[in-house]
């Protein structure tokens, strides 16, 4: 077990989150659980992520996870956010197996986001 | 001051401080062939000459205390001072009752002797302090029982730095002929003790804490009728059997070393302390949603505790880097719970877990305390920052 609590992913990442902000008039989700809390804001570009911004409180683990997961889905289909998951996030930055709940926060605010990409490219979904 | 290799500016003095060089030039002198290494309970010359060194450095411990040095016995360090003193006492007093009295504001080396003593069938009161961490005196002496055998209440608490009155707590300890432990392993060498004077019984120390080596530390016993202690550990004799051992002599004359050089410069260091305290609590002062943890006014001048609103404590002390401080974050000690000392204050779990104890020492400067205010707001502005808004 290292002494040293975060890799060096998780601190280039908590020190400098390039995507951390916000997006005017994108779509905008908000999660809080687990003691964290996290805005995610997309927008969309013909089917894509245009852009994705994140706004977190949380440990350092949880908002590098947040700027790990726009700088991996920039530029990706939109229905891509549906299949997101935590465990290469996790993998990557060494997360301790005890804080797996803050980051599976996360990965809700991400199928939270999904669901409303989906809801604004389908405005006739649910009406049925 | 920054260390050599510039990576960190060491402002957890509290936790533990670095080894005086004039204290490591002794120890160094004491454990090798040229030195007087011997085992200072051999008779032969060489034993004869590591025992006057520990004689020497009980002569200036007590001199720092104003006491008798027969009345010090050697330890490894003020966890087994508390130990040996408290369940100690307990021990030794126990056919007169079991009534014992403490704090929760307690270092752990204390709470979880009287924890330990409660699974034995003693009972403890833990009187709660007040919200700014001392100990309320009416309610201490309306805690106190015809079987009450020992209070042991901290001078300066470790992670605040409230200073309780022991003397005012001493005096009704005597008064009904209870006895007395202090926890002074934050106080001894950097605030004036005069045990000649003050009512303790019993009162735990270390060495790492004034600038001398971690390994050793010392428990006075007070040489008054009644006040006596059962040992923990058996076999060979030494220290009248209270604590039996080989004296680890570069140790203990270390100890002595630093005891000395906290005599002579206790005024100036106090004088030190307190202005490089001040001066950091002006500059963070204005933080939005900061307190201060513990009574401004009863506080020891090395250790300022601050917790602020809506920050989380992880985050903040890795963005305070490469300031190295104490936080109340459980993900950063082996505690998974956040500061007992500061719930006992009446902070909420979310105010206790952004906690940061600044403490300084000897080599602190104003440079380094201007450089730590300018960290910490710069990394309460950036997390604020970063945090996002609740929806309306």
């Amino acid at each position: 077990m290292s002494s040293e609590p975060y890799n060096d992913v998780v601190r280039g990442l908590f020190g400098a989150p390039a995507h951390a902000g916000d997006l005017n008039g994108g779509i905008t989700v908000y999660v809080a659980d687990q003691g964290m809390r996290i805005a995610l804001s997309t927008r969309l570009s013909q089917g894509n992520i245009g852009a994705l911004r994140f706004r977190a409180w949380g440990c350092p683990h949880f908002i590098a996870a947040a700027e790990v997961f726009c700088m991996d889905f920039e530029g990706r289909p939109a229905a891509d956010l549906a299949g997101f998951s935590t465990s290469e996030i996790m993998q990557t930055l060494s997360v301790p197996v005890e804080k797996t709940g803050r980051i599976l926060v996360l990965e809700d605010a991400v199928r939270s986001l999904g669901q409303r990409v989906r809801d604004r490219s389908d405005p006739d979904q649910g009406r049925q | 001051m920054m260390s050599s290799n510039n990576e960190i500016l060491y402002l957890d003095y509290a936790a533990t401080t670095p080894v005086d060089k004039r204290v490591a030039e002794v120890m160094a002198s004491l454990i090798t062939i040229d030195g007087d290494f011997a085992n200072p309970s051999s008779t032969h010359k060489a034993g004869r000459r590591s025992t006057a060194h520990v004689e020497q450095a009980a002569d200036r411990l007590a001199s720092l205390l104003n006491c008798q040095a027969r009345d010090l016995i050697w330890t490894s360090g003020a966890t087994e001072s508390d130990n040996l003193a408290i369940a100690g006492a307990a021990a030794y007093r126990a056919n007169r009752g079991k009534h014992l009295i403490t704090m929760p504001t307690e270092h752990n080396a204390v709470r979880d002797v009287f924890r330990a003593l409660e699974n034995q069938g003693y009972e403890v009161t833990w009187l709660a302090p007040d919200e700014s961490g001392l100990l309320n005196m009416d309610a201490f002496e309306a805690a106190l029982r015809i079987d009450t055998q020992l209070v042991s209440i901290m001078h300066v608490n470790n992670e605040t730095g409230v200073t309780q009155d022991i003397a005012a707590i001493g005096e009704r300890c005597r008064r009904h002929d209870v006895l007395f432990h202090v926890d002074a392993a934050q106080a001894v060498g950097k605030l004036p003790l005069d045990l000649a004077t003050l009512p303790v019984d019993l009162m735990s120390m270390t060495a790492h804490k004034l600038y001398g080596p971690k390994g050793v530390g010392a428990l006075y016993i007070a040489d008054r009728p009644d006040c006596h202690i059962e040992p923990l550990l058996f076999g060979g004799g030494q220290q009248r059997g209270l604590r039996p051992g080989t004296l680890p002599v570069h140790l203990i004359a270390a100890f002595g070393q630093a005891a000395a050089i906290a005599a002579d410069s206790m005024a100036r260091d106090l004088e030190h302390l307190t202005s490089l305290r001040d001066r950091l609590w002006q500059g963070i002062r204005d933080v939005p949603g900061i307190v201060r943890n513990g009574d401004a006014d009863a506080s020891f001048p090395a250790i300022l505790n601050v917790s602020v609103d809506d920050i989380e404590g992880e985050s903040l002390l890795l963005a305070l880097e490469p300031l190295c401080v104490a936080t109340g974050s459980a993900c950063n000690s082996h505690d998974q719970e956040p500061s007992a000392v500061l719930r006992a204050l009446g902070r909420s779990d979310e105010l206790a877990q952004s906690a940061v104890r600044f403490s300084f020492g000897r080599p602190t400067s104003a440079a380094d305390v201007d450089f730590a205010a300018r960290r910490y707001c710069g990394a309460i502005d950036r997390l604020r920052a970063l945090a996002p808004q609740q929806p309306a």
